[in-house]
């Protein structure tokens, strides 16, 4: 990313950062949760909108995650950071092998596998509750032994800031040239060289592992855990901001869990009216302004100045300026 | 057929035996024995349907044959993924293009240029905007594939192709819609690619373009091989006159 | 093995209720390509329409599940109408990922509105006809009869609509190829409706049928969505005689597997993951299955 945009994300984090022991608890609360989806909807973004694997399991893997880390947790006494490392590790295994098993699936086969491991994953856990303790929610070690909230949402602006650092760093390299590729014609891909099976199973494992990482940081934050952290309506609030912000970008998915969580709580006299609109915010979206909304308003951003309009995605070019690019 | 096989086996970068794959009952490819060897330029034509572009398929690792192997470069590659194909030197364009319309005429290039390996972002981009110089594309870099012309997308295909720096370059019906101004300069291109070393098998029905860069013609029909020679002789052949006045 | 009995029969008549959903998501599909992703509202849209047809406008129960598919066959109209025509334009890319956000934000949708309008508690309709049956040992309410017939009758009706009417015939045919139905002089535009209503009246048929029987609440069409596309899947896709057998072999299954398995509280549970499995298995076994055919090029 450029140089000025760049440095006015970083001011503005900058200024969060200092400035947030003076948010009320509420709306830290409100900011945590938005960042738990923010990790959510940028890796969902890495799976539909870069690689177009569209998957309807992402929400299972935060489950798995979270259970997985509590559990261990709660059984053997280790330090909460190394169980939610664990559960990442689980989370990622677990992503690459239905990676794997996804493999020959194409488009809708795709989400409707993943809708079904999803259920599966939401019945075991809600069944099994001798384990799990079900709905009636499991009890979870905290992160922190604080009363405040305010090293937790530390601690989640740091895991977002580090998600997005490695998501960024993984797209600006090669690897984002083959994802993109794989979108547009897995066919052409391979034919190009591109190792289409490696990588549907790398992008799923990653992908997964960040979903693990929000399920397990939720996990031991909200000290009490439930199998509906991967139910369908959770799915469909990952898709609403994802699909709402523009789900072809990392910036504008994150923006679009911001922006609607935000709306979710100031709206909350509204109750289930806010649902609905967001639905229709989404199928209006879909329908006339497919690349999301946020997508426009990220361009004008991230050209903050730029003297030459060169594409966004090149780098390291060495040619002359002045080379208009029509679609930049 | 009519070629010389000793000399084929030892020289051929990529060949099949006996190749065959079915779609159905049909068996679009029935037993065919196919080889390319070093600085070929082969003509590969036959009416509709007759398994150009499935033989092609099953060269490039795209399609696995039920019968026969592939070999390329003494190595056997039957039942292996398209990209280790690529990867050994071997490139395909598509019949209808097939580019990644939302990436720019630049990252197209790079993205077979950046998976050989010891590549750089630096190398490759250097390699890209040598080719795109040389396909006349240079000045569109920046605009997204989907938004060139016909033309214009069969020669980025070509291009992406090259940047396997290939060994043999298989191309599929490469003039089909072209404008002619645009097709004598891809066959100009062809041509001068194949002077500096490079190994070519084209598909097409233009059997005025295949003439013109032909130095050896293969003819299928219904799936099988009848001809395979020099030019003249196959177009003297009575089973290609034959397969042809169906058309 | 009373109670085997019972579970047969109880699963038999699901089963044909599961076709009967099915069998619409497998017409949409065919027609217009894509998942529908919405379908398990449709059916509840449906329940629930009839619930209100009878407590409100005092209709008849039967009466009611006419009324239902009438009104979600107009559902079915406007909402393909307003959300899928970019399917049939040339300019919408990757119609598959359109298809599938769109259907999935409808459902989500419909879901929340549900709630609003209905509210969260399950209702309860009236019986179609009070009492049971008894064969023997063999106990069978009169609603889950009523429901097994009126299943097949609708199935039937649909077979003899897609093979003995003109309108069923131009369906099957814009299934198979939609340029050549336009050649003929039919206009695709018009079966796309007509195949997204019908598939939506089906389901909504299916959705009056269950209410008596199982209650309705907003949530109800989030697993026999699910549920359906397992049997598409197993029927194979495009085929409504594939899918009303699937459909039957669905519900006699998980009934089968409830009644066997020795943990009743964990059987019901699972009952409804099975599905699930069954649908994870067969796309182990079979990933390309019938859609992936679409994606296949060759010469």
């Amino acid at each position: 990313m450029r140089g000025l945009p760049t440095a006015v994300l970083l001011i503005v984090a900058g200024f969060v950062l200092a400035y947030a022991h003076t948010f009320n608890s509420y709306w830290m609360h409100v900011a945590i949760i938005a960042i738990f989806y923010g990790i959510l909807t940028a890796s969902w973004s890495l799976l539909a909108g870069y690689a177009g694997l569209f998957s309807l399991g992402h929400m299972a893997f935060a489950s798995v995650g979270g259970y997985s880390s509590a559990l261990l947790v709660q059984w053997s006494g280790i330090p909460v950071p190394l169980g939610m490392a664990v559960g990442v590790a689980v989370c990622c295994v677990l992503g690459g092998w239905i990676g794997w098993v996804c493999l020959r699936m194409t488009g809708p086969y795709l989400a409707i596998f993943t809708l079904a491991f999803s259920e599966i994953v939401r019945i075991t856990v809600s069944t099994e509750d001798q384990v799990t303790r079900g709905m009636t929610g499991l009890h979870t070690v905290p992160l922190f032994g604080s009363a405040s909230r305010l090293p937790y949402f530390y601690t989640a602006f740091g895991l977002l800031a580090g998600s997005l650092a490695l998501m960024g760093f993984l797209l600006h390299s090669r690897w984002g040239l083959f994802l993109r590729a794989i979108r547009e014609d897995e066919q052409a891909a391979a034919a190009s060289g591109v190792a289409v099976a490696r990588f549907r199973i790398l992008v799923f494992a990653i992908a997964s592992g960040f979903a693990g990482l929000a399920g397990t940081f939720f996990a031991h934050y909200n000290v009490v855990l439930t199998p509906d952290i991967g139910d369908l309506d959770r799915m469909a609030f990952i898709v609403v901001m994802t699909v709402l912000g523009g789900m072809e970008r990392i910036p504008t998915a994150v923006g679009g869990a911001f922006c609607v969580e935000f709306l979710l709580e100031y709206l909350r006299a509204f109750g289930i009216w806010r649902l609905v609109i967001f639905g229709i915010l989404l199928l209006l979206t879909m329908r006339f302004a497919r690349n999301g909304l946020l997508t426009p308003l990220w361009l004008q951003f991230e050209r903050l100045g730029d003297v030459r309009t060169a594409h966004p995605m090149l780098r390291d070019v060495t040619h002359e300026a002045g080379q208009e690019g029509a679609n930049g | 057929m009519n070629g010389l096989p000793a000399r084929e086996a030892e020289d051929a970068i990529v060949g099949g035996t006996a190749l065959v794959k079915r779609f159905g009952g049909i068996a679009a490819t029935d037993s065919v024995d196919f080889s390319v060897a070093e600085g070929d330029l082969v003509g590969l034509i036959g009416p509709n349907g007759s398994g150009k572009t499935t033989l092609i398929n099953l060269l490039t690792g795209h399609l696995t044959p039920e019968g026969g192997d592939v070999v390329v470069r003494g190595r056997r590659m039957t039942a292996r993924s398209p990209h280790e194909f690529a990867a050994l030197g071997v490139a395909r364009t598509f019949q209808l293009t097939q580019l990644f319309g939302r990436m720019t005429v630049l990252e197209n290039m790079l993205v077979p240029g950046l998976t050989r390996p010891g590549s750089t972002r630096e190398s490759a981009t250097a390699q890209a905007l040598k080719y795109l110089s040389f396909l006349n594309l240079i000045h569109l870099e920046g605009l997204e594939a989907k938004n060139l012309s016909g033309g214009q997308q069969k020669l980025l295909e070509l291009g992406r192709a090259l940047m396997l720096e290939p060994s043999v370059l298989f191309l599929d019906e490469p003039f089909a819609g072209v404008h002619p101004r645009l097709r004598d300069q891809l066959i100009k291109r062809i041509l001068e690619l194949h002077a500096s070393g490079r190994t070519f098998v084209v598909v097409d029905h233009d059997m005025e373009s295949i003439l013109r860069v032909a130095r050896r013609l293969v003819v299928m029909a219904r799936g099988r091989k009848i001809a395979d020679g020099p030019p003249a002789a196959v177009r003297a052949n009575q089973s290609v006159l034959a397969a042809y006045s169906g058309l | 093995m009373d109670y085997l009995l019972i579970q047969a029969t109880n699963g038999l008549v699901i089963g044909i209720i599961y076709a009967l959903v099915a069998v619409g998501v497998t017409l949409i599909f065919s027609i217009l390509k894509i998942v529908n992703f919405a379908h398990g509202d449709l059916y509840m849209l449906g329940g629930y329409t009839a619930y209100y047809a009878i407590t409100l406008a005092g209709i008849t129960p039967v009466a009611a599940i006419f009324i239902a598919m009438t009104v979600v066959f107009g559902v079915g109209v406007v909402l393909e109408r307003l959300l899928l025509t970019p399917l049939y334009s040339e300019r919408t890319e990757r119609k598959d990922e359109y298809g599938i956000i769109v259907t999935f934000g409808l459902a989500f949708f419909l879901r929340n509105m549900a709630i609003i309008v209905f509210g969260v508690f399950p209702l309860k309709p009236p019986s179609f006809l009070e009492g049971v049956q008894r064969v023997g040992a063999l106990v069978v309410t009169n609603d889950r009869l009523f429901a097994g017939i009126a299943g097949l009758l609708l199935i039937g009706a649909l077979l003899y609509f897609m093979n003995g009417t003109i309108w069923g015939q131009a369906l099957d045919a814009v299934s198979q190829s939609r340029d050549s139905a336009s050649i003929v002089g039919i206009n695709p535009r018009q079966f796309n409706t007509l195949a997204y209503a019908v598939g939506a009246a089906l389901a909504a048929a299916a959705g009056a049928l269950i209410g008596p029987i199982f209650s309705l609440s907003p949530d109800m069409g989030v697993l026999p969505n699910v549920q359906s596309y397992v049997i598409v899947i197993l029927g194979g896709m495009g085929s409504v005689l594939g899918s009303i057998l699937a459909g039957i072999v669905l519900g006699e299954s998980q009934a089968l597997f409830t009644a066997f398995m020795p943990d009743i509280t964990r059987a019901l549970s699972y009952s409804n993951a099975f599905s699930m499995f069954a649908l994870v298995v067969l796309l182990m076994v079979r990933p390309t299955g019938i859609f992936g055919r679409r994606h296949l090029r060759m010469e």
